[in-house]
């Protein structure tokens, strides 16, 4: 009792300053030993957790591909399947033995199709996780929401698609994108539709995603792409000329050669190398005539395609530019003149002093 | 001088030290929180993503690796295969072998069915001349792969070839021996890819220590905590540094280093700003503040990202010889860029990078470590002359003790919380162990290479390039 | 004596292999999963299986290699089925160089697979 009186005392003649300095260390203190346990009880339950994953996964796929295996062709699900619905039911009710069975359920479908994806589809309805999916979507936290739409989607739930349907203006940038391929991916080209009247931009990883979408699901007769290339949203003509490249969308040539006099440079950039993929060759005329006005990008770009579509008449233009300012540009023609008309290539006069110029020559000569 | 102005002048120094203390630490305490956030948002944003799309999409844009090798012999086959097994579409392999005066090359030959072929390098940055020349393969199975020979010209001029040499959208610049993991090449590019006004120019990433970490023919197996000290001790420097400290720049787009190492670049800015400067033993620092510099000057809206998830793992020095040679040459090469750009200090017309950015790396990186020893030796000074005051000295040092400790806790957990990458079982208390022992260690080896390096600076300018023993990857056992 | 046909497996997905593993040994044949590159070299060398599946992107050694392993340096003649994903097109067309006998590109059916496994064995 006194030593402790003793220390009070002791406190108590400090000056404040320092008083307080002490108080202030006690609380580091305090706070040092609080996290220190709770490390120890975080790293005990991540192992813990760990464990638990790897026991419930080998289980869950267990009686996953059971229940796949012993449907026998008919839509009705026999005894011994149900027996797996129900006991999967009852797991799901847990949220970690529930984040893995979808997420194993995810993995399967990822790279399976046909009948036994359509199984796995009726076994996510049929365990009530659809259930949780749906609640997921009325959570307050973005990210929530997010998964919840995308693992529908994934399940190609059309039941739900009314209430995904009515957030598809979410305020939030994710959730609206992530509604998007929700309906790319359960109507394909159909459910493109939001691109009428998107005013907001698509990235270069939105575009990917909703490509991929398509790609995955069956193929349907494309729809008239044109409007949207005359899109006012530039995203939209980015993502379209990749539809019309990846499709070969040779009907809307017209529109793509109209699209040479787009505002944008990256735009008329992309035009000409779908163009060149599409091997439209009454845009070459075009692209020759404007060539001396367009930036150097273009310019190399043009060159990249102009193989593809190059016939004799374009001798002269290709002589016009084999000493153009761009490296590229140069080489290029010169390969093309060596693989067209060699007779012309072996005219060129090569001036021993340019010596950047001959290295580049003697290259192409050699290869 | 009367006792009067000695105890104002006490009283002065006091001051300057108390607010620069507490302007360091209240900068920690922001930067760590808007970290934290940062980190968070990265995780809930990223932890439904399915990174294989970008892996297998056409239009995924094209990345060169580029790794310059000097006689990495001992290791180069193996790093080379691990760098060939990334997953990803649309990329491929450039090594740079710097005038190696080993074997280097003839083992990627033999092992590579390599021949050596005839190609146009378009020189838009000036390098040294080529040795044995551009190799690509024989095999269609390893198209991917060219291997350059050149005449040794460092790091920065290896590098420089590699710009020359692709036709790539984006390259990546790496130490050859970095163990990459198989999808770091799709979680790098995705920043680039989500932006819509504003322009990704560079992306960096957490490095990760290697060290007693299991690595089998160029691929991680195991990862384990470092059994040295010293080992431990850079562990817990990088976790506090990447995630508490970074992660707050790249939200403030004040990001002003990213590791040599490890980073993403977009290839035609690079280029543009004439490549990484071979006069220069901090190419890695410089070449950012140019590349930011650029931006600012042409007005665009640009942004430099970064990518907590573990992603590159290398080999940390293990001894204190080797470790205090390394923190030299980063101290010499942050003051040689310092200096060379130092027109954007305080700069308005460079915005945050003239405002921020380069201010505050002044005051708490370069001079930091010059004004805390400063600090020590007038606390010497101070109990010499028995004028120090033992009962602030002593509360003060023990709460700057507590403080440290808490911010290297507060690390460990942002760890533990989203990548927990140790998962042994005992490894954390060594973890405690290391935060509590690591002020007296680590800290001090830090302070005393950073002297060094500014003395060398100013007064040893024939300092070479200090070479790092490699002892190649420990094998160590696989617990179960 | 054995007349079952073995079929290697390469693939990392391990459900995958798995759900093949069952629906092809329900057919009769015998399955050995490897879940990586270096993994399915070393099984081909040992058991010289009648038929190769493999998945193109895998850890440690890709599918292109193991083609080449297979056609190149074990000259086996065992068909030899690529599994891409999308996009994937360059790589498809060089596995077919190097040796290749058919592919299917991700997602596929199963039962898809078994009707061009008993063709390619038959």
């Amino acid at each position: 009792m006194s030593k402790y009186q003793y220390f009070i005392e002791y406190f108590e003649q400090f000056p404040l300053v320092i008083q307080l300095l002490w108080i202030i260390s006690g609380f580091f203190m305090i706070a040092v030993l609080v996290l220190i346990s709770y490390l120890k009880m975080l790293r005990s339950y991540l192992r813990k957790k760990e464990k638990n994953t790897t026991k419930y996964e080998k289980e869950y796929e267990l009686s996953l591909l059971t229940y796949l295996f012993s449907g026998n062709e008919v839509d009705e699900v026999n005894p011994e399947q149900q027996l797996i619905i129900d006991q999967l039911k009852t797991c799901s009710i847990d949220k970690l033995k529930r984040k893995i069975l979808v997420s194993l359920l995810v993995k399967l479908k990822k790279d399976i199709s046909g009948e036994m994806s359509e199984s796995i589809n009726k076994l996510y309805s049929q365990t009530g996780l659809i259930g949780y999916g749906i609640a997921q979507l009325k959570s307050n936290q973005w990210h929530v929401v997010v998964k919840g739409v995308r693992e529908l989607a994934q399940f190609h739930s059309t039941e739900v698609y009314n209430e995904i349907f009515n957030i598809r203006n979410h305020s939030n940038r994710e959730i609206r994108k992530e509604v998007q391929l929700y309906l790319v991916s359960l109507f394909n080209f159909k459910g493109l539709a939001f691109l009428d009247d998107l005013k907001t931009s698509l990235s270069e990883w939105d575009q990917i995603q909703l490509l991929e979408e398509l790609h995955r699901g069956e193929t349907q007769e494309i729809p008239d792409i044109t409007p949207w290339l005359r899109s006012e949203n530039e995203s939209v003509v980015f993502f379209t000329l990749k539809l019309a490249k990846t499709y070969n969308q040779f009907e809307v040539k017209n529109t793509l050669i109209d699209l040479l006099l787009h505002k944008n440079k990256e735009v008329r950039i992309q035009v000409i190398l779908t163009l060149g993929h599409l091997n439209v060759v009454e845009s070459k005329e075009i692209l020759k005539r404007n060539f001396n006005q367009s930036s150097q990008e273009e310019q190399v770009v043009f060159f990249k395609i102009f193989e593809s579509l190059y016939d004799n008449n374009d001798e002269s233009f290709l002589l016009e530019h084999i000493r153009h300012k761009n490296f590229d540009i140069k080489l290029k023609a010169l390969s093309m003149l060596k693989k067209f008309s060699i007779d012309t290539f072996k005219n060129i006069e090569v001036l021993p002093t340019d010596i950047a110029y001959a290295k580049i020559f003697k290259f192409v000569e050699n290869n | 001088m009367d006792t009067g102005s000695i105890h104002i002048l006490i009283y002065v120094i006091n001051i300057f030290f108390i607010v620069y203390t507490l302007t360091a630490v209240g900068s920690y305490v922001i930067l760590g929180t808007l970290s934290l956030f940062e980190t968070i948002k990265y995780f809930r944003k990223n932890s439904y993503v399915d990174y294989k799309q970008i892996l297998s999409s056409t239009v995924s844009p094209s990345i060169s690796i580029i790794a310059p090798a000097y006689n990495e012999s001992l290791n180069i086959i193996d790093n080379v295969s691990s760098l060939l097994s990334n997953h990803y579409a649309n990329y491929d392999v450039t090594i740079i072998n710097d005038g190696s005066t080993d074997d280097s090359l003839e083992k990627l030959i033999e092992a590579y069915d390599l021949e050596c072929i005839d190609y146009l390098i378009n020189e838009q940055i000036k390098t040294q001349a080529l040795r044995a020349g551009v190799f690509k393969s024989t095999n269609p199975a390893f198209e991917k792969l060219t291997v350059i020979d050149k005449e040794n010209g460092g790091k920065a001029d290896a590098l420089n070839v590699g710009l020359n040499m692709s036709k790539s959208d984006y390259v990546v610049c790496i130490d050859v021996d970095c163990l990459l993991l198989e999808d770091a090449l799709q979680k790098m590019i995705k920043p680039f890819l989500e932006t819509t006004k504003t322009r990704v120019i560079a992306a960096g990433g957490v490095i990760r220590i290697a060290n007693s970490c299991v690595v089998k023919n160029g691929k991680l197996l195991a990862v384990n905590f470092p059994k040295k000290l010293i080992e431990k001790t850079q562990v817990l420097e990088y976790i506090r540094a990447f995630l508490l400290s970074r992660m707050a720049w790249s939200r403030l787009n004040g990001l002003l280093i990213i590791s040599g190492a490890f980073g993403l670049f977009d290839r035609k800015i690079i280029i543009e700003v004439g490549g990484y400067d071979t006069n220069t033993i901090g190419e890695d620092l410089e070449i950012i503040v140019r590349m930011r510099m650029h931006m600012e000057e042409q007005n665009i809206k640009y942004k430099m990202a970064y990518i907590p998830d573990p992603l590159c793992w290398t080999e940390a020095p293990d001894n204190y010889k080797t470790f205090i040679s390394q923190r030299n040459r980063w101290t010499r090469g942050a003051i040689e860029t310092l200096r060379k750009h130092r027109k954007i200090g305080l700069n308005y017309k460079y915005r945050l990078l003239g405002l921020l950015s380069y201010p505050y790396w002044f005051l708490y990186e370069r001079i930091g470590p010059v004004i805390e020893t400063i600090g020590i030796v007038y606390l010497t000074t101070l109990v010499v002359f028995q004028k120090l005051r033992w009962d602030y000295a002593f509360v003060l040092f023990i709460l700057a003790y507590l403080f440290t400790v808490l911010f290297s806790l507060v690390a460990i957990l942002t760890e533990e919380h989203t990548f927990h990458q140790y998962k042994e079982k005992g490894i954390g208390y060594k973890m405690i162990l290391t935060v509590l022992l690591e002020p007296f260690t680590l800290h001090l080896l830090i302070l005393y290479a950073a002297i060094r390096g500014n003395w060398d600076y100013l007064f040893n300018k024939n300092k070479r390039w200090g070479a790092m023993i490699r002892k190649g990857f420990q094998k160590s056992k696989v617990n179960n | 004596m054995n007349n079952k046909k073995t079929i290697v497996l390469a693939e990392d997905n391990s459900t995958l292999s798995l759900l093949l593993k069952f629906r092809l040994e329900k057919e009769g044949y015998v399955l050995l999963i490897a879940e990586d590159g270096r993994k399915a070299i070393e099984l081909i060398e040992q058991h010289r299986p009648d038929l190769i599946l493999t998945d193109i992107m895998m850890p440690f050694v890709s599918g292109l290699e193991v083609v080449s392993f297979v056609r190149g340096k074990l000259n086996l003649g065992s068909p030899i089925i690529v599994f891409s994903a999308a996009g994937q097109e360059e790589m498809v067309l060089k596995s077919f160089d190097l040796g290749a006998n058919d592919f299917m590109s991700k997602p596929f059916s199963p039962n898809e697979l078994v009707i061009r496994v008993k063709r390619l064995l038959h």
